[in-house]
C-alpha cells in the first residue's frame, strides 16, 4: 500500500528560518539548531523536532548557526555584528566575538577548539576558543560578503563561498589561497560532511557535486526551480534540495532522476539538511517553520509510526493521528 | 498534478513547541544532569571534601535566599537601575520572571520621558538600589 509523506512541522520561530544544522550522533540522540531572522536560534531534538531551548542574547537576525559534533556547544552568526558561542546543554552564552559587520557563517573544528567565522566584512576569522581574548587570525581575499565558510580536509583547510561568485580553498597554516572555483552566479549553498568525499554546491537551478580532494566536478543536476540548499544522504544514494518554488525535491544520486517532490512550506525553502543517520531531512523556510521529512516514507522512526492495515481499528493504547490538519499561515 | 490516493503516514503526536514562559534547557533532563558541570567548585573536584561541600552549599543557599527576599521586598518600591551604556533609570518595581531575564516595572523615568509600563532586560542591568 503506497504511503504519503507526512511532514512534521516545528513551529516557534516568528520570522524566516535561514539556516539549520545537525549535530553528530550523541549518547542522547542527535540535535538540530535553527537560525532565524527573529534573532532567537532554537535547539531541538533531531529525531522528533521537540523544542529543547532557545538561545537568548542576540540583538539582530541570526544568519548562521552550528553545533559541535557532540552537541555540547553551539555557535551563531548574527546581524548584530557578533558571533556567539553557547553551552548547548544549559543554553548559557559562553562567548561574544565582536566583528565589524554582519556575521553570516560559523563553523567549529572537529575538536571544537577553534571557530571559523565569515560575513559582510569579507574576512574569514579563526578564533582559538581556549584563548578568546586573543585577536583572531584573519584571512582576506574575497571581494564581496562571505556567505558560508567551512573547515575542510580534517581542519587543515578552509572552504569559503562569497557573493563575489567564487568558492575559495585556503590552507590553514599558511593562510594562503590554494584554489578558486568561479561561477556565473552567486553560490547559494555549500555542504560538506566531515567524513565525506563529496562537496555539494548549489547555484541557480543547479545542484553540483565535486570531488572533495581534487575539487573536480563529478556531476551536476538541474532542478525545476532555483535552488537555495541541497543535502546529500550519508550513504550517497539520494540528495534533497529546496528553493524558491517552496517545494522539497528528492533525487536519486546515481542516475540523477527526480524521485519525489513535496509541497508543504508556504514560502521559499532556505536550507535543507539530512540528519546524521540519514533517516530524515529537515527544511527551513521563509514561512518561519522547520519541517522534518522521512527519507523512507512509512517507516517507523521518531514520531512517525508504520501502521499496517490489520492494526487499524485494533485495540491500541497509543493514540494515532493521521494527516495533521494543515494550518495555513 | 497526480491525484494521490495513498494513505498518509501516521504520527504519534506533533513535535513539542517552545514553552512561552521559559527559554528551556530543562535542568531535569538526563542530558543536563549528566553533562552540566556543577557550579560548586568543591564538588567539581574529584575528591569532594564533604565538609567543604556542605559549607559551600550553605553559602549558596544563603545567597540565593537573600536575593529572592530582596526581589520580594522591592515590590512596589522605587528602584534605581544602573545599566550598560551609562544608563541610570528609576522605576517602581513590579516583578521578575522566573529565569530572571526581565523585570516588570511601572513609571520608568527615562531621559526621553516616563514609560507607564515597561520590561527591563536583566542582562543589561549592572546593579540596582532601593531603600528598604
Amino acid at each position: 500500500m503506497a504511503m504519503r509523506q507526512t511532514p512534521l512541522t516545528c513551529s516557534g520561530h516568528t520570522r524566516p528560518v535561514v539556516d539549520l544544522a545537525f549535530s553528530g550522533i550523541t549518547p542522547y540522540g542527535y540535535f538540530l539548531i535553527s537560525a532565524c531572522k527573529d534573532g532567537k536560534p532554537m535547539l531541538r531534538q533531531g529525531d522528533t523536532g521537540d523544542w529543547i531551548g532557545t538561545f537568548l542574547g542576540h540583538k539582530g537576525a541570526v544568519w548562521g548557526a552550528t553545533l559541535n559534533t557532540d552537541a555540547t556547544k553551539a555557535a551563531t552568526a548574527a546581524a548584530d555584528f557578533t558571533a556567539k558561542v553557547w553551552d548547548a546543554v544549559s543554553g548559557d552564552e559562553i562567548l561574544t566575538l565582536a566583528h565589524k559587520h554582519i556575521v553570516k557563517t560559523v563553523n567549529f573544528t572537529q575538536d571544537s577548539s577553534c571557530l571559523l567565522t565569515g560575513g559582510n566584512d569579507k574576512l574569514l576569522r579563526i578564533y582559538d576558543l581556549s584563548n578568546p581574548e586573543a585577536a583572531p587570525q584573519e584571512i582576506a581575499g574575497h571581494t564581496s560578503a562571505i556567505k558560508k565558510a567551512l573547515w575542510y580536509n580534517n581542519d587543515k583547510q578552509i572552504l569559503s563561498a562569497a557573493e563575489d561568485k567564487t568558492i575559495r580553498l585556503w590552507d590553514r597554516s599558511s593562510m594562503q589561497e590554494v584554489k578558486t572555483l568561479t561561477f556565473d552566479t552567486s553560490v547559494s549553498s555549500m555542504e560538506y560532511m566531515t567524513d565525506g568525499d563529496i562537496l555539494v554546491i548549489t547555484y541557480g537551478k543547479t545542484i553540483a557535486f565535486y570531488n572533495a580532494l581534487s575539487l573536480d566536478l563529478i556531476k551536476s543536476v538541474e532542478a525545476p526551480a532555483p535552488i537555495n540548499s541541497a543535502s546529500l544522504h550519508p550513504e550517497k544514494d539520494f540528495f534533497v534540495a529546496g528553493g524558491d518554488d517552496f517545494k522539497l525535491y528528492k533525487f536519486d544520486y546515481s542516475n540523477k532522476e527526480e524521485l519525489e517532490s513535496y509541497k508543504g512550506h508556504f514560502g521559499p525553502v532556505h536550507c535543507v539538511r539530512f540528519s546524521p543517520d540519514g533517516e530524515l531531512y529537515a527544511s527551513g523556510s521563509e514561512d518561519g517553520t522547520l519541517r522534518l521529512w522521512q527519507t523512507a516514507v512509512g517507516k517507523t522512526y521518531g514520531l512517525w509510526k508504520c501502521v499496517l492495515p490489520e492494526d487499524l481499528g485494533a485495540e491500541n493504547s497509543e493514540q494515532l493521528y493521521t494527516s495533521p490538519p494543515e494550518i495555513k499561515a | 498534478e497526480r491525484l494521490n490516493m495513498a494513505t498518509p503516514v501516521s504520527v504519534l503526536r506533533l513535535p513539542k513547541g517552545p514553552d512561552p514562559n521559559s527559554r528551556g534547557f530543562d535542568p531535569r533532563s538526563p542530558r543536563f544532569i549528566a553533562l552540566c558541570r556543577t557550579s560548586i567548585p568543591a564538588s567539581a573536584a574529584s575528591e569532594a571534601d564533604a565538609e567543604q561541600l556542605q559549607k559551600e552549599q550553605h553559602a549558596r543557599s544563603v545567597l540565593r535566599e537573600t536575593f529572592l527576599r530582596c526581589l520580594l521586598s522591592m515590590t512596589n518600591k522605587k528602584v534605581q537601575f544602573r545599566m550598560h551604556e551609562n544608563v541610570k533609570v528609576e522605576a517602581t518595581f513590579g516583578a521578575s520572571d522566573i529565569d530572571v531575564l526581565n523585570f516588570q516595572v511601572s513609571d520608568l523615568h527615562t531621559p526621553i520621558g516616563v514609560q507607564k509600563e515597561a520590561l527591563i532586560r536583566c542582562q543589561d542591568v549592572i546593579s540596582f538600589t532601593f531603600d528598604v
